[in-house]
């Protein structure tokens, strides 16, 4: 009972994205291929995802993985401060992605399987 | 030349934010409205958003907001039982140190008053003290420790 309860609590530790928001999940995955300022962020998302970020979300976001140790500001560039990931958030994005790819496994599976 | 209005807008709305947030985020934050309004996104949309933000900045609990609550909840529990413990140490070893005297059949002492004699040291310090000789008392029934 305890080391399945020990078990537990080290795959949530693992994934710390799974309780952060898909905002940012969103944001790491757009600085995974490099720092970005918030409208290039904004814009990329958008891109990737058809998704517009409203920059109040976006900033909540930022300061959440910057709490986080996920992401980092870099010094500011006029009045722009750009983003870039951490190793930190690196491997915290690859661990919550190979968890999404799971479920998404499972699930079309499943779809299958039920033949819906 | 007056700013165009959603542009005022938008920092009015960036105002709700606390100061630490706009010292860090504020220049960053208007340009980024100021972009987005020119990519034809409603200006009310994007001072929604940052009124969002900003309820959520100023609701949602910070380290150091949660140690000083932690502080003040410790300093209101020290407070709310130090002081009846503290009228404790006050009254009752003097009500002791009547019982101890009429458990020496002293009738001087039996007729002292349970407050009259309060112990400012406290329970420990009054257990540490050597028990005077019934001989040491006054007149009155008033121990020389007081």
């Amino acid at each position: 009972m305890a080391a399945g309860k020990s078990r537990r609590d080290d795959a949530a530790g693992q994934d710390v994205l799974r309780r952060a928001g898909d905002a940012s999940v969103l944001i790491l995955t757009s600085l995974a291929d490099g720092p970005k300022h918030g409208y290039a962020l904004i814009q990329d998302i958008k891109g990737f995802a058809g998704l517009q970020l409203g920059p109040g979300t976006l900033y909540g976001a930022l300061d959440r993985l910057e709490q986080l140790g996920l992401a980092e500001a870099l010094p500011t560039e006029d009045r722009r401060h750009p983003y870039r990931i951490t190793p930190a958030g690196a491997t915290a994005l690859r661990t919550h992605l190979d968890s999404l790819e799971r479920v998404s496994a499972v699930g079309r599976l499943r779809l299958q399987l039920g033949g819906i | 030349m007056p700013e165009p209005r959603p542009a005022r807008m938008v920092e009015i709305v960036l105002r709700c934010y606390p100061r630490r947030w706009r010292g860090r985020h504020g220049g960053d934050a208007a340009e980024l409205a100021a972009l987005l309004i020119r990519d034809g996104v409603p200006a009310r949309s994007i001072a929604w958003s940052y009124l969002h933000g900003a309820a959520r900045e100023r609701l949602a609990p910070r380290a150091g907001r949660r140690l000083a609550a932690t502080a003040a909840a410790l300093l209101a529990a020290v407070v709310s039982v130090g002081t009846p413990l503290a009228l404790l140490s006050a009254t009752v070893p003097a009500s002791a140190a009547s019982a101890h005297v009429s458990n020496r059949h002293d009738t001087a002492a039996r007729r002292e008053p349970l407050l009259r004699c309060p112990d400012l040291l406290g329970e420990p310090a009054r257990q540490a003290l050597p028990v005077p000789p019934a001989t040491n008392r006054t007149a009155d029934g008033h121990g020389e420790h007081c």
